[in-house]
């Protein structure tokens, strides 16, 4: 993972949110504070997985609802 | 089924030689062609180098920047002439009326280029790894489902693909909405858009001018030989007339007659005597009510295929007997190019333009008579005239063809 993670989290995030990264609070929950739908959040999961080469389980795609929780899901990971 | 009177009250079009209908009618009138060197992808390896590209697009002016990240150049196209088309019709879509508005689209390849670049990225990155936000775009029915959703328009939404005459195809539908009593108005529109899978396929299918001859759109003439690729999209807003009257809209002209027939030969093969050309300008002219002398004006289909050009004036002769002569026609295709599914639509958008403003767009590029070709051209300069009735025809290689005839509204 690059050292400036968290700010290419937030520039995946925007691109697909269309908020602009300076507006992202890493705590905005996608779905009450930034408009996400079912289909953005997809896209956010597959964005992720396709940037990182890492493959989410199914059972652990709700529980990721901020660019924060993505951070430390992400830390599990390594 | 109801004979309503089905009008023409809304227009919007994006085409290469014009955006929105005063631009496209005065290019029209003025014999401006829009076709000119690709920018939107590399060419070098082709033969060919022209289309009928729209190059200075900007679908944030008609659209705004918010949700546009994920349309492609189809569905912005299309929106753009829908958004166009509603201002023109002065279409209110509110809670109370969506449900009697509808949208049909004429497209066949729109959505190719999504298709091309989710099945690029599986290949490459694997099948885990591909961008999920093009797949709702690789439905055919996209660029038409974006206009409901963006404008609110929940009557209907149908998508017609029949490949050439897909946009005439796609009113006839419309119109027998309306007269089944299920809808008032319909946005019928019709979209293609360039990209290098669509450019091409048709071009090792050999159907390009330039693959063999000079790279020219000059439909009737000698030299033609093939066609070249163009985009665009039009909107027309359809009503019923009472629905249209009693909300006081503009009426631009009446859609008199509509028939289409799908003469199944060969794949991508001309029935040898336009049998599917005759019968559909028949049906058209036939369901008018008009006789044939009442024809003013036939907008060609001709888009500079030897054997396209040359059987579209053998059935108007045989429809139109010795009267053919006396018939101005023309092909707008010599201007735009030929833009596969949209084609249909743009010649009535043209068409409105030649009723309303009194002339007949011009043939451009023609220098050199071919026998087989012998009827009334308006070549080079457009024509000043009195127009009333015109006929259009939509037709290609593959069996579907289509006709309607658009009439002054009196």
């Amino acid at each position: 993972m690059a050292n400036n993670f968290e700010e290419e989290i937030k520039k995946l995030v925007s691109d697909i949110t269309e908020v602009p990264p300076e507006k992202l609070k890493p705590d905005a929950d996608f779905f009450k504070d930034l408009g996400v739908d079912s289909l953005k959040a997809i896209e956010i999961v597959a964005a992720f997985e396709k940037k990182y080469r890492v493959i989410i389980p199914e059972k652990d795609i709700p529980n990721i609802r901020s660019i924060r929780q993505i951070i430390e899901y992400t830390k599990n990971l390594k | 089924m109801s004979k309503k009177r089905i009008v023409i009250t809304g227009i919007g079009v994006v085409a290469p030689n014009g955006i929105g209908k005063e631009q496209f009618w005065l290019s029209l009138k003025e014999g401006r062609s829009g076709i000119k060197p690709i920018s939107r992808f590399d060419t070098s390896e082709f033969k060919c180098k022209l289309g009928g590209e729209i190059k200075d697009f900007k679908p944030t002016y008609f659209l705004g920047y918010k949700g546009l990240k994920g349309l492609d150049r189809s569905t912005r196209l299309l929106c753009s002439a829908a958004k166009l088309a509603i201002e023109d019709a002065k279409l209110s879509i509110n809670y109370n009326n969506t449900d009697d508005t509808g949208v049909c689209t004429g497209t066949t390849l729109s959505s190719l280029w999504n298709f091309a670049e989710f099945d690029k990225e599986l290949i490459r990155d694997g099948p885990l790894f591909t961008d999920v936000s093009l797949f709702p775009g690789i439905v055919i029915n996209a660029a038409s489902s974006q206009v409901s959703i963006r404008f609110n328009i929940q009557g209907f939404n149908t998508t017609v693909s029949t490949g050439y005459s897909s946009s005439i195809d796609a009113l006839k539908y419309a119109i027998d909405f309306i007269r089944l009593g299920r809808i008032k108005a319909v946005l019928v529109g019709a979209v293609e858009s360039l990209s290098l899978v669509n450019f091409a396929g048709f071009y090792h299918l050999g159907f390009f001018a330039g693959i063999r001859g000079e790279e020219l759109s000059c439909p009737f003439d000698k030299r033609r030989n093939g066609i070249i690729l163009s985009e665009g999209a039009a909107v027309i807003v359809i009503e019923d007339e009472i629905y249209a009257e009693k909300r006081k809209a503009n009426i631009y002209t009446e859609v008199k007659g509509i028939g289409s027939f799908f003469d199944a030969y060969k794949t991508g093969k001309y029935h040898p005597e336009a049998y599917g050309l005759k019968e559909s300008m028949k049906k058209a002219i036939y369901s008018s009510e008009l006789k044939i002398t009442d024809i003013d004006y036939i907008s060609a289909s001709a888009n500079s295929v030897p054997q396209q050009d040359r059987l579209e004036t053998k059935v108007i002769k045989d429809v139109f007997g010795k009267f053919a002569y006396n018939i101005p026609m023309s092909s707008i295709k010599s201007m735009i190019g030929e833009p596969y599914s949209a084609g249909g639509l743009l010649q009535i958008v043209a068409s409105v333009g030649s009723i309303v403003n009194g002339f007949i767009p011009p043939t451009i590029n023609y220098k050199i008579r071919d026998n087989d070709c012998d009827l009334d051209y308006v070549v080079n300069k457009a024509r000043i005239a009195r127009i009333n009735n015109v006929l259009i025809n939509n037709y290609g290689p593959g069996g579907s063809n289509a006709s309607v005839v658009i009439a002054k509204y009196q």
